[in-house]
């Protein structure tokens, strides 16, 4: 197992090393003056010089990158041409409510997607199993920014059940946590009611009915844990996807997350920030993504041996 | 393909590609025409089922809005909704149609609006109607993008193997590593807003998907023997990659690009809604979501016809793409 979690995080590292450069090319790459894009629209010739020396962007680029790695590495990630603040500060204010929103939506996601997946995996054809798989296809083929704004026009608008926007109880969290985690709850349903139904297949299963073991026993004990296995991988992809997502889930109900400040950041041209925040969602991307592949190591130890 | 969902997703991509075609015969007035007099006019306001003299058919009364009185239905006048009318002027294909015949119209000076109009007053149809083309644009040329980068990387990356794979593999580990939308965003906040970039970004962000895809299947095809067969008569690697690798891995690239014609919808509409995609006046439909949504409570259908376009463009190519996987790979 030790040896399968290093192997897993030497794996990691070109990954994260490549979303740092890719960060940093972003500015570079970008059209027109680097020093100019970094000092914001207005900046005065003396700021943009001021600028190009303090980021030494008149050095060769691969002492820039190497600048630019070491200050990741020590937490330095710029200061904001917007606010002047550094860029750390905004992200640590941003991204508790992004988890918070995430994690919301991955709950309801897994609450709903997985009993609807066994459920309909149990009487396939039947019209539940139908109606899950239709709902499902709806459900991936919604934009979440206009689900979003269904919700708050029926719940919030004409019901008055929910805040319109913004956060702070429970009840700001309901409405975009249903919003992100919508697609997320139709891929593991698909997932879950598909791998289930190659488990019920499986010869063991067929041993366990044949053994007299009633059927909630069978599908309880043994279907479900191995069915479950490749849903978990679902689930480390799905919530990558829910941190993305929830740059347009934060746009429509105005939710103070990292997305929110991402797009913000991008339409006022702030490139540290979108720097920062770009990298602290794709590396916060590649950290469960390798703890979801060593629980999976954990829980099917054949993973660890491929 | 006997599948009924199947075809219902058929029936609602050529329904798509029929309006793409005909758009401003379909449409009845123009996209950008603005009519500040009319603004928020919602669906089915002045319009009756059946003439002053009860005559059959579809007549509209003038309707106006008042800055102060709200809107207004002139019941003293109606004129009848026809079929194949002559209204104003169109182009399309680049110039290369030209007529003003129109598939309804009103006879008379007043307009129908069928699905109700905007902020400003533009005809909510038209503009649906006139931006469907985008949508498919943007599909098309993702596609192309992530086929033209991603299958020949991910062939050559699965059939060569050692230092080439392990680099290619490390590139798209890197670009997977930006979930869903966020690599579009990531390549639109470089290069800059607008469709042109949008369609660039979207289509990039679909390579890394192809390129995987491709690998996994080439992996599982090039040591059968066909293949062994080929370079056994001499064959160079490249030939017989494209020749005896590439058309055996062509379902999963199939059905992948029906399934990418969907994504592609969403993420283009998706940065449209934040304001980094299509620029308004621009039919782009994420965009007229977006514009939408800050009259919502006032004027709700101006979000809701848009949202439930979208819907059924991308329902039915991921309808499409899920059928086409049943019936070219039986293992899934």
């Amino acid at each position: 197992m030790l040896q399968y979690t290093l192997r897993r995080i030497l794996v990691a590292v070109p990954s994260v090393l490549g979303v740092m450069i890719i960060v940093f090319a972003m500015v570079r790459l970008a059209p027109g003056d680097p020093a100019q894009n970094l000092a914001g629209e207005f900046a005065d010739a003396e700021t943009i010089e001021l600028i190009r020396e303090r980021f030494g962007l008149n050095e060769p680029t691969h002492v820039q990158f190497y600048r630019f790695v070491t200050g990741v590495l020590q937490g330095d990630l710029g200061t904001s041409t917007r606010t002047y603040r550094p860029v750390t500060t905004d992200l640590a204010t941003f991204f508790p409510n992004t988890l918070e929103l995430a994690l919301g939506a991955i709950t309801i996601a897994l609450l709903f997607g997985i009993p609807s997946g066994i459920l309909a995996a149990l009487r396939p054809n039947s019209a539940f199993d139908l109606s899950v798989m239709i709902g499902a296809l709806i459900g991936v083929s919604m934009p979440v920014f206009w689900f979003g704004l269904l919700a708050i026009l029926i719940f919030s608008v004409q019901l008055g059940w929910f805040p319109v926007a913004g956060r702070g109880t429970l009840m700001h969290l309901v409405l975009p946590a249903i919003t992100l985690g919508l697609s997320s709850m139709a891929i593991i349903a698909r997932m879950t009611r598909s791998s289930m139904l190659e488990v019920l297949n499986q010869d063991f299963i067929r041993t366990a009915r044949a053994k007299g073991l009633f059927d909630r026993g069978v599908v309880m004990k043994h279907a479900l844990r191995n069915a479950l296995v490749p849903v978990v991988t679902v689930i480390g992809l799905q919530f990558g996807a829910l941190l993305a997502g929830a740059v347009i889930t934060e746009t429509v109900f105005s939710w103070p997350g990292i997305g929110r400040l991402l797009v913000d950041s991008i339409r006022a041209r702030d490139y540290p920030v979108v720097q920062g925040a770009v990298l602290l969602i794709a590396v916060s991307f590649i950290v469960v993504n390798l703890v979801v592949d060593l629980v999976y190591g954990f829980i099917d130890p054949r993973i660890r041996y491929d | 393909m006997r599948n009924p969902v199947a075809i219902f997703g058929m029936v609602v991509i050529g329904f798509f590609l029929v309006i793409v075609v005909l758009a401003p015969f379909i449409a009845p007035y123009s996209p950008t025409e603005q009519n500040l007099r009319a603004t928020y006019v919602p669906p089915g306001v002045g319009v009756a089922l059946g003439g002053p003299e009860g005559q059959l058919g579809i007549w509209v009364h003038p309707v106006t809005r008042s800055p102060t009185a709200g809107l207004r239905v002139d019941d003293s006048v109606a004129y009848p909704v026809r079929l194949f009318v002559r209204g104003s002027e169109w182009t399309w294909f680049f110039g290369l149609v030209k007529s003003d015949l129109r598939l309804f119209g009103v006879d008379g000076p007043v307009r129908f609006y069928l699905l109700g109009t905007d902020e400003q007053g533009r005809d909510l149809l038209s503009r649906l109607v006139h931006g469907a083309w985008i949508s498919l644009f943007i599909g098309l040329i993702s596609i192309a993008i992530g086929i033209g980068v991603g299958v020949p990387a991910g062939a050559i990356s699965g059939f060569l193997g050692g230092s080439t794979d392990m680099i290619v593999q490390r590139v798209i580990d890197t670009l997977l590593a930006f979930p869903g939308i966020l690599l579009a965003i990531v390549l639109v906040a470089t290069f800059g807003t607008g469709l042109t970039n949008v369609m660039i970004a979207v289509g990039v962000a679909s390579v890394p998907i192809y390129a995987r895809l491709v690998r996994g299947s080439v992996l599982q095809v090039k040591n059968r023997e066909y293949v062994e067969a080929a370079a056994a008569l001499g064959r160079n690697r490249l030939s017989t990659l494209a020749r005896h690798v590439i058309p055996n891995v062509m379902a999963p690239i199939i059905v992948q690009s029906s399934l990418q014609m969907a994504t592609a919808i969403l993420f283009a509409a998706g940065l449209g809604f934040l304001g980094l995609g299509a620029r308004p006046p621009q039919p782009e439909w994420g965009l007229m979501l977006a514009r939408g949504r800050e009259y919502l409570a006032v004027a709700p259908h101006v979000a809701t016809f848009p949202g439930i376009a979208i819907v059924m463009v991308v329902l039915g190519f991921n309808l499409l793409g899920d059928a086409l996987r049943d019936a070219l790979d039986p293992r899934m």
